[in-house]
């Protein structure tokens, strides 16, 4: 039982747990603050682990709970319509002329088919790029791609309708297309 | 044909769900079409795959723990260890329970093996005893410890809100850390470790509300049976609930929902304030001052409250919270609840019941009118003392700087009322024997003025003289006469004189009278007959001469001062001399009384400290005693004028006897009729 000692769980666990929280909530506050709540809520609810699996999978769950609560806050206070911060950064904008169609050279570089890119940079480089986005479009996006929650989850979650949600994944996608492919274009380290 | 940007969004949509062969084919030509829709493609492709389910170990990304951060998250585990520690030593401690037959296991938790301890207690559900908001309450039976208890649970709507679940435990988390006679005790708080659900268990302390310790008080005062200690011992448990509220508010806890049905009384009287779910604690910082460093609040969400969210009972409702100002929420919205449990123990209604009722209970008007409205008078609605009655609206104040600074201190204003109300009421009590016996005195002085004058009337002497026919005969039974009524005014010293007379048409003539003849020696003389008067009837006199044989009467006469014109009242008894032979009305005989005299003679006699005013049927005073001494300034004038507020006593005086002052034991009255209901005084006694 010497892991369900508190006491160890920050130097046992806490980089480990940290780092994830940071992957998702790509800012270090809050990346504290739901570490924070996650240890406090295994300290009382210690009763309840069961022995079963490592501590560390147990925190972890907690962790990710507290993650969603967060964005579920964070979600709550921005607001609730979409045009909160989606309005003031539309990649579309960027990306399409007036027809809908591609501006020329919208994103200036891509990976061929056939090469394999190097996961763990280009990672790297997304997770860079998410802290570029709006915070309701990248909150989404780590709940469905990192996270890989079910769309119906997500919009409880989150309170949003699937067709918010949609909206929203399509213009994460669209902006860390369009971040990725421009700090991969300028690196040169990356090649094409 | 769909544009570039409809594509793009089928690229993005073809990554969560599998796209229909049209969907698929438009993407297909654009891809091999449009470089930039192809490129959109791979980049969206390899960017999912790089961070799909990404985990931490395989990222090259990973952040460490700082070291301040590491040190603030070390200590905060170390602080909710501790705290963790002191609520398993309080009981409050993870439990669990199957739904009817509840079986828990408690784990406390320390560093090491050896100071784990697991005990189980079986909890057998009996019955349902009240359901509400977001809780079932049930009674069940401790098999371990053979006792009852009662145990509260999410209901099944609340156990889907997480918010019902952080003010479920928060308020097993409030209650367990208020240890206080008047606060019911928490026993132990557990999750159920089946369903995961919690609950809590506590002291069973019967199913007797304050409410129904009102509602039997105001049942009995309206059929005119209230017992005088049953609101004293409402007030007493009063008392005990602003002692438990002052207790939780030094603990930096705010109850909120203070109402008569929420405070029970159990078999032996003690008073339990219940139900601390709505319950608000101050600020994190102001409250691990004011808890002990054993007590603790586990869970931040404690602290939290919804803002703009309104909540408590309407009826009871304070004016900030029916506004939904959550900030404006303290310790006086409390005090505020408790002036709502006064009000009801004073008028068996709550404060915005008649709001409630007049806006047909829909809730939002209802809410509304609470914010804006006055605050209620107990008054209003039933006979209220007006000292509790002043403390009620104070405490009820719509200003919350006005209300009372504390629960102690409202308790000590009620407190130090009923103390004064009992030395009140024995000093009351004084007040109304003094009455009682000054009525008597004077009663007993009229019935011995009536009984001489009517021995009088039987004199053989009477009769002698009516028919006397010479002058020598009529000498000898004037003189005979006249020796027995000065015999019977030396006697009586208070009298003023004596007269048997004769109805002559609309006159009438004294035939013998004796008068007292003030002087430096007070001495009773004859009048000689050649100075005895006839005069007019006075109104006395005509109600008089129309009396039946030996019907008295007695009467209050005024008349005026023929030498200085001053209004003279003097009280006097009569009956009318009947002729044996003729069986005519005759004459009369008449005793008449200085009033003055016989009331400062008989004031003089007491020994009473406080104010005696005795008032005739004209309201005006006819003597007074102030503090032992008394005030014959105060002769003649309006009673009205010297004691204000005396309309309703002397209405009450016109149909009764006695006026007993229930509400605030201040004035006590007593009537004497000499006439009924045309002649007679007051007794107005106050302190």
């Amino acid at each position: 039982m010497d892991e369900l000692n508190p006491e160890t769980w920050v130097k046992n666990y806490g980089d480990y747990l940290y780092g994830y929280a940071y992957s998702r909530m790509r800012d270090a506050n809050a990346a504290e603050e739901v570490l924070q709540e996650t240890l406090l809520a295994g300290v009382k609810h210690s009763g309840q682990y069961a022995g079963k699996g490592s501590v560390r999978g147990w925190l972890m769950a907690i962790l990710k709970r507290k993650i969603i609560d967060y964005f579920r806050s964070r979600k709550k206070h921005a607001g609730t319509s979409l045009s909160d911060d989606e309005d003031a950064f539309d990649p579309s904008t960027a990306l399409f002329d007036q027809q809908g169609n591609w501006k020329p050279g919208a994103f200036k570089w891509a990976p061929s088919p056939e090469k394999n890119l190097e996961m763990s940079e280009l990672s790297g480089v997304v997770q860079e790029c998410l802290s570029s986005i709006p915070k309701g479009q990248a909150d989404v996006f780590v709940l469905s791609v990192m996270e890989e929650m079910d769309s119906n989850s997500i919009c409880e979650q989150l309170s949003i309708t699937p067709s918010n949600l949609w909206v929203r994944m399509h213009r994460a996608r669209l902006g860390l297309a369009k971040c990725v492919s421009e700090k991969w274009a300028g690196d040169a380290n990356y090649g094409g | 044909m769909a544009d570039d940007k409809e594509i793009s969004e089928l690229v993005s949509q073809s990554m969560r769900r599998k796209l229909s062969k049209e969907e698929q084919k438009k993407i297909d030509v654009s891809t091999a079409e449009n470089e930039e829709t192809r490129r959109f493609a791979a980049l969206s492709k390899q960017i999912n795959d790089s961070v799909m389910g990404l985990t931490i170990d395989d990222s090259n990304n990973k952040a460490t723990l700082p070291s301040d951060v590491r040190e603030r998250l070390n200590d905060s585990v170390a602080k909710a260890m501790s705290e963790k520690l002191s609520m398993s030593q309080a009981g409050l401690v993870t439990q669990a329970f199957a739904p009817s037959d509840l079986n828990q296991t408690d784990s406390t938790i320390a560093g090491n093996d050896d100071e784990y301890k697991e005990v189980v207690i079986r909890f057998q559900r009996t019955r349902k005893l009240a359901a509400g908001g977001i809780g079932e309450v049930w009674i069940a039976h401790d098999e371990k410890l053979g006792r009852s208890v009662v145990i509260k649970e999410l209901n099944s709507n609340a156990k889907a809100s997480p918010q019902a679940w952080d003010r479920f435990q928060r308020e097993a988390e409030i209650t367990g850390l208020l240890e206080h006679p008047n606060i019911v005790p928490l026993y132990m708080y557990g999750i159920d470790r089946r369903t995961g659900e919690p609950f809590y268990a506590m002291r069973f302390v019967g199913q007797r509300s304050l409410a129904d310790a009102i509602e039997e008080h105001h049942d009995r005062v309206k059929v005119g049976q209230a017992d005088k200690l049953s609101l004293h011992r409402l007030l007493n448990t009063f008392l005990d609930i602003c002692q438990a509220i002052a207790y939780a508010h030094s603990r930096g806890v705010i109850h909120r929902d203070l109402k008569p049905e929420n405070v029970a009384i159990d078999n032996f009287g003690q008073v339990v304030v219940l139900d601390w779910g709505l319950a608000k604690v101050l600020d994190e910082s102001e409250l691990a001052l004011k808890m002990n460093d054993n007590c603790s609040l586990t869970d931040s969400s404690l602290l939290h409250t919804s803002h703009g969210e309104v909540v408590g009972t309407p009826v009871y409702m304070s004016p900030e919270q029916a506004a939904g100002k959550i900030e404006l929420i303290d310790m006086r919205t409390d005090i505020y609840g408790l002036g709502g449990i006064l009000f009801s123990i004073l008028t068996g209604k709550a404060p915005h019941f008649s709001t409630a009722t007049e806006t047909n209970s829909k809730f939002s008007e209802v809410i509304s009118k609470i914010a804006d409205a006055n605050p209620p008078s107990p008054s209003d609605l039933a006979s209220v003392p007006s000292e509790l009655e002043a403390i009620c609206v104070r405490a009820l104040s719509r200003k919350r700087h006005l209300r009372f600074d504390s629960a102690i201190e409202i308790a000590e204003v009620v407190e130090r009322w009923m103390v004064g109300q009992s030395s009140k009421k024995i000093s009351y009590e004084k007040l109304r024997m003094e009455g009682r016996e000054l009525r008597a005195d004077l009663q007993t002085q009229v019935h011995d003025l009536e009984r001489n004058v009517s021995f009088c009337s039987g004199l053989p002497p009477v009769q002698e003289l009516i028919k006397a026919v010479t002058e020598d005969d009529e000498k000898i039974w004037q003189k005979r006469m006249s020796t027995i009524l000065i015999g019977l005014m030396e006697a009586n010293p208070g009298y003023q004189s004596l007269a048997f007379g004769k109805f002559e048409g609309d006159d009438c003539t004294d035939i013998v009278r004796v008068e007292k003849q003030q002087g430096p020696i007070t001495t009773v003389r004859r009048i000689p007959k050649s100075r005895l008067e006839t005069r007019k009837q006075n109104a006395y006199m005509e109600k008089l001469s129309g009396r039946l044989p030996g019907e008295l009467l007695t009467s209050l006469v005024h008349q005026s001062d023929s030498a200085d014109g001053r209004t003279q009242v003097s009280l006097q008894s009569g009956i009318p001399v009947y002729d044996s032979e003729t069986e005519e009305v005759f004459g009369f005989m008449i005793a008449s009384c200085d009033i003055y005299q016989l009331l400062e003679r008989q004031l003089g006699r007491r020994q009473f400290g406080g104010q005696i005013t005795v008032a005739c049927d004209t309201l005006n005073i006819m003597s007074q005693k102030i503090s032992g001494q008394l005030n014959e300034l105060s002769r003649g004038k309006a009673v009205a004028e010297i004691i204000p507020g005396l309309h309703p006593v002397i209405e009450h005086l016109q149909t009764n006897l006695e006026f007993i002052d229930a509400a605030n034991s201040e004035i006590y009255g007593a009537r004497i009729w000499f006439d009924p209901h045309v002649s007679g005084l007051m007794f107005l006694l106050n302190h």
